[in-house]
Order: structure tokens, then sequence, then C-alpha cells
């Protein structure tokens, strides 16, 4: 199975390339503030300018709201392939590791002691991220080596605490419960030039699982085969557990928590590609940044001048693609 | 072999069958339950005789008190402001943790916060007039009245809304005087503002409630009202009723003349001008945009007048400064 997603990576690859490219000319060709297609080619071709509004809109608000919610996107579907395939379990997705929720705590600390909402909130979501990152790795280290399933449970167990906490907070400062809940979420208004960069940062560590993918390929089949067949398994181990949790921290920070593309995108990439990492996990981070791209655009289009919560767009336009997916994929 | 197949079948519909009874059986009780809070919500409406003070309070219910109220609880800050204001603030025996206006009220004994109102410790005040809130508060009304309460709903949706209420709290609380003078303090800066704008263009005003993301008063609250008396044209009320999300794009295809941000509930709204693409916005080039304390515009009492006067300063400096 492994051979043959092997030999066949290529044409998945591009063709992801191609939806992806696709979705980025739509999410940037269509928004509420309806620029003509001739105007979008124009600012695209002229640049920034200053003093002109809808140049404006196009550079200082669109572009950066869909790069932003592109790369979120592709890093929860990376972060996804990866804990999936390391915990060796089909319900994983980025969240589960605690990262988000350390991160929901910050942003919350962030909110509650009223730091004006950039960048603070972010930084803070950033920092919470980290340090349950830390914790649970903590938690699960054992005589040098990693235990999958104490993190895993460790992971779950720090995301039960740390939304209790947050819970508290939203309680004792209820006047900011709105912030809270709106953040928690997840929503890409009013991001700009300085979220893209913050998303930016974990461009390296979505590209670095590529070079581990015939580690990850065997570790599917468990860390003791793995060992007998000579993989460096605790070195694979950390590098992906800490690359994950990076990418989850970073996507979670400059967007909230928004749930389904880290879950699902893996799995309909599995249905479409295989198993196989060095074509799943290309594929995945162009198509979660595909499926986030399509989700905003539906979320700040479909009922202008208002925005429907992207997550509940992502779930909309996500599970119907996955259950036609997975029925076909049956019968396949 | 195949009895272990036809047991395990069994069991699964075992299990199946207890499941759906089991689901059955929540939304009956669920059904039971809905139906005797119906029942009980019902019965303080037909009770309500003639009485020396009747008033009709913000969700169009009547309120009854044989005497003026001589225990008050207020469940939110704006209602704890109105008490205060109109002069019964002796009377108040319990508010809300977020009361920190005037400066007495911040030493009241807490209730609990504005979202978690409870039922037990409210009643644990021994008060005989309630001040709620809309919304969430409301559903309360019917258990505090099995428990002899009366609860007076505040939830006015205009300017004006509010002044009846400080009238109508100033008849049950017996200081319909004081009140008289607070609801007239109210009616002069309406009169005022209201005059300063006469014969001025509308200027394009966007609230923002909130930036992340971005949040607006719509139509249908006293905001948007607020704005209305101020000589504004709310960009919001385009957005619907409310407090509704707003797309950043039609906010710069709008290209509103004022944007003024609430700071205070929603956290504080940062250094606008600075925000992605901001600095092309007509309000931010000519210097347009404002931050206002979010308690003298988004709390239903009686600092909305100088809310008000706060707001044509922003809307209409040119008007504000010839008076």
């Amino acid at each position: 199975m492994t051979r043959l997603a092997r030999t066949s990576i290529w044409p998945g690859i591009a063709l992801s390339a191609g939806v992806f490219a696709l979705c980025l000319l739509v999410a940037l060709a269509f928004g509420p503030a309806s620029l003509s297609l001739g105007e979008v080619w124009r600012f695209v071709t002229t640049g920034p300018v200053q003093g002109d509004l809808p140049n404006a809109i196009f550079w200082q608000i669109r572009l950066p709201r869909v790069l932003v919610a592109c790369l979120v996107g592709a890093e929860l579907a990376v972060a996804g392939v990866i804990l999936q395939d390391l915990f060796l379990n089909p319900l994983t997705d980025p969240y589960v590791t605690g990262v988000s929720s350390g991160a929901a705590l910050g942003a919350t600390i962030g909110i509650v002691l009223h730091l004006s909402n950039l960048p603070w909130t972010t930084v803070l979501a950033l920092v919470g991220g980290f340090l349950t990152l830390g914790v649970v790795w903590m938690a699960a280290r054992r005589r040098g080596r990693i235990d999958i399933f104490v993190l895993l449970l460790a992971g779950v167990t720090i995301s039960y605490l740390a939304s209790a906490v947050v819970t508290v907070l939203m309680i004792r400062a209820n006047q900011d419960m709105y912030a809270i809940v709106y953040w928690l979420m997840g929503s890409f208004s009013g991001r700009g030039w300085q979220d893209v960069v913050i998303a930016l940062v974990a461009a390296p560590f979505m590209i670095a699982p590529l070079f581990f993918a015939k580690e990850m390929d065997i570790l599917l089949q468990g860390e003791k085969r793995a060992l007998e067949l000579g993989v460096e398994v605790e070195r694979t181990k950390r590098v992906l557990l800490v690359t994950a949790g990076v990418l989850t921290a970073i996507a979670v920070s400059v967007s909230g928590i928004i749930g389904f593309v880290g879950l699902v995108v893996p799995h309909i990439v599995r249905l479409l590609v295989g198993p196989g990492h060095r074509g799943l996990l290309p594929v995945s981070l162009l198509l979660g940044a595909s499926l986030m791209g399509i989700a905003d655009l539906l979320s700040r289009t479909v009922i202008a001048p208002n925005e429907i919560p992207v997550g509940v767009v992502t779930t909309f336009v996500g599970a119907p693609l996955f259950v036609y997916l997975l029925r076909r994929g049956r019968k396949g | 072999m195949s009895t272990t197949r036809t047991r395990r079948s069994l069991a699964a519909v075992t299990i199946l069958t207890a499941l759906i009874l089991a689901v059955a059986g929540a939304l009956a009780l669920a059904g039971c339950g809905s139906d005797a809070s119906a029942g009980v919500e019902a019965s303080p409406a037909a009770s309500a005789s003639s009485g020396p003070i009747t008033v009709t309070d913000g969700t169009g219910v009547t309120v009854t008190m044989d005497q003026p109220a001589t225990r008050i609880v207020s469940l939110a800050p704006a209602n704890t402001e109105i008490a205060y204001a109109i002069g019964a603030g002796d009377k108040m025996v319990a508010g809300t943790s977020y009361d920190d206006y005037p400066e007495e009220a911040k030493s009241l004994p807490r209730t609990g916060d504005f979202a978690n109102p409870n039922v037990e410790k409210i009643a644990s005040f021994n008060p005989d007039l309630v001040l709620a809130a809309g919304g969430l508060q409301d559903k309360l009304r019917g258990k505090l009245e099995d428990l002899g309460m009366k609860v007076y709903v505040v939830d006015p949706k205009t300017y004006d809304g509010v002044i009846t209420d400080i009238s109508n709290l100033g008849r049950l609380t017996g200081f319909t005087a004081q009140a008289q003078q607070v609801a007239d303090t109210m009616q002069k800066a309406r009169d005022d503002v209201q005059a300063q704008v006469a014969s001025a263009t509308r200027p394009v005003t966007f609230l923002e409630i909130y930036s992340k993301p971005l949040m607006t008063a719509g139509g249908e609250t006293f905001i948007d009202d607020m704005i209305t008396l101020a000589g504004g044209a709310n960009l919001g009320a385009t957005a619907g009723s409310g407090f509704p999300t707003f797309s950043t794009e039609v906010l710069f295809k709008n290209d509103p003349d004022v944007y003024i941000a609430d700071s205070g509930s929603m956290g504080e709204p940062g250094d606008i001008a600075r925000r992605s693409g901001f600095a092309e916005l007509t309000a931010v080039k000519d210097g347009h945009v404002y931050v206002i304390e979010d308690s003298i515009i988004a709390r239903p009492g009686p600092r909305l007048a100088e809310g008000l006067r706060e707001l044509v300063k922003m809307i209409h400096p040119e008007a504000a400064t010839a008076q």
C-alpha cells in the first residue's frame, strides 16, 4: 500500500496544488465589498497604493485575511496528520494535545486583563500553548522516552483543566464573556499582515515533517516494528510532537479554535492518495489551506454584512464532503 | 459460533432498545419540564390585580406593588445606577459583582454576577422588589415571583425607553419626584442635542462594540437610537438588529465619517489607526476616531444623558462647540 502511494504521489500533489491555486483565486476575487474582477486584477498588478480605499480593501483587508486563513488551515491539517498517525487514533485532532486549550487559557487571560486586543492576546495564547506542550511533554517522559499514550491522556487532562479555568475566568469576569466566547469560536475577522507574519513563522514546521515521511510510514506499524527496522523512534517522535505542537499553538493563537479541519482533512486526503506520508503530508497541507480559504470566503460573504463563524462553515463544508468520500472509498 | 453471534446481536438489540427508551424518557421529561415552567410563568400575570402602584415594565408585564418597595435587589449595574440616581440607594440591599457606579454601590452585598444570578442568594436578602435585566434574567421572573418578590425587567430599546423605566422605578420605590428630576435631566439632554443637530447633515457613523470579530450596534438598540439622536447615521443599523458582526470590507466600502469604539466591557480597542488598512479610512484621516466609555452608552441608566452629549461632540464637533 505504501509502495503504491509512493509511486503515485506527484499527480496527487499537482492536482491539490491546482485546487489550492483555484481556491486562493476565488477567495481573493470575491468578498462582501464586491470589487469587480477587473479591479482586483488591477490591484494585483499595481501593488498596494496609499490613499486608494478599494486598493486598501484588497491589500490590507482581504489579502492578509485570506493568507492567514490558508496558513491556519494548512497548519491544522499537517498537525492533524502527524498526531493521528503518532497516536494511531483516527479521532485525534490537533486539539487533543491540550495545546489549544492552553492557548485558549492564555488568550482568555489576555482578554480578562484587558490587554488591548492586538497583539498581547495572540502572544499570551502562544505562551499558553507552548507551556501546555511543555507540561504534557514532562508528564509523558519516562526514562528518556515519550510514552505516546500517557501523552494523549495528559493532553486530554490538561485540556479539561485549562477549559475549566477558562470557564471560571469567564464567569468571574463575565463582562468579558462575549469577547472570550468569540475568541474560542475562532474567526479571521480583522486579521492583518501582523497575523500573516505570525502564521508564517510556522512555515518551517509545515515542511519539516516531510523529511520524516519514511519514518512516519514505518511508525504506522507500531513503535516496536519501527525499532526493529532501524528507525530512531524516540528522536522521530520528539521532532514530530514538537512540530505538531508548534503548528497548533501558532494556528490557534492567530485564529482561535476552529474545529474539523485538523480532524477531517487528513482523513479525506488518506482516502484520496493513501496513507503514505510523502503524499499525505503535502496534499493535506494544500487541501487544508484550500478548505479553510473557502470556508472563510463563505463565512464573510454568505450573510454579508454579517459574518458566519468560520468553524460552523468548516463543518458544513467538510462534513458532507467527508461522508461522500467515505461512502465512495467503501465501494472502491 | 452461530449461538455467539445470536447472543451478540441480542445484546446489541437490548442495548439499542435501552438507548431508545432512555432518549425517549429524557425527551418526555424535558417536555414535562417546559410545560411546568410555562404554567408558572403564566400565573403571576393572571394574579396581577389592582393595587396602589401599577406600572408596565420593559417586557410589557404589569408590575403591581401594594406599597413602595423597601428592600431592593438589582441584578444589573444599570439598574443599580437608576436606583441610586432616584434616591432609592438606601433601600438597596444587594447588587451585582459589576456595580461600580456610584461609589456607594461598590460596597453593596452581591447576589452574584450578571450572567448567573442565583435565586437562593437573591431570596436570602428578602427583597420585595427585584430589578432584572432583559434576556436571560427575564427567565428568572417566575421563580422569583413564586417566592413573593416583585420583578421589574429593565430592557429598553430606546433612549426614551430608559426615561420611562426611570419614571416607573420612581413610582415603585416612592421616589416619584426625584425620579422625575432625573427623567427631566435626560429629557433636557435629549432636547439640547436635538436642537444642536436639527439642521445638520447626518455623518455616517460606525460604532465598534468589539474588534475581533468586528461587531457593531445594530438597529433596535438604544445605542442606535442615541447615534440617531446625536445626528449621526448609524452604519451598524444596515447589518440588522441587536449587536451583529460586521464585515470589515463593508466597513471600508461605506467609509464612515466618524468611527467610535466602545471601551470597557469588551476590552480596549487599542490603536485603531494602526490596524491593517485603517489609515485609509476617511474617519482616521480626518481625525474623527474616538473611544467612548462603555458605561455611558451601553448601560441603560441615567448616565446615558452624559453619553448622548459625548456622542454629539464626536459626531457633530462643530455643533457642540457652537453652543
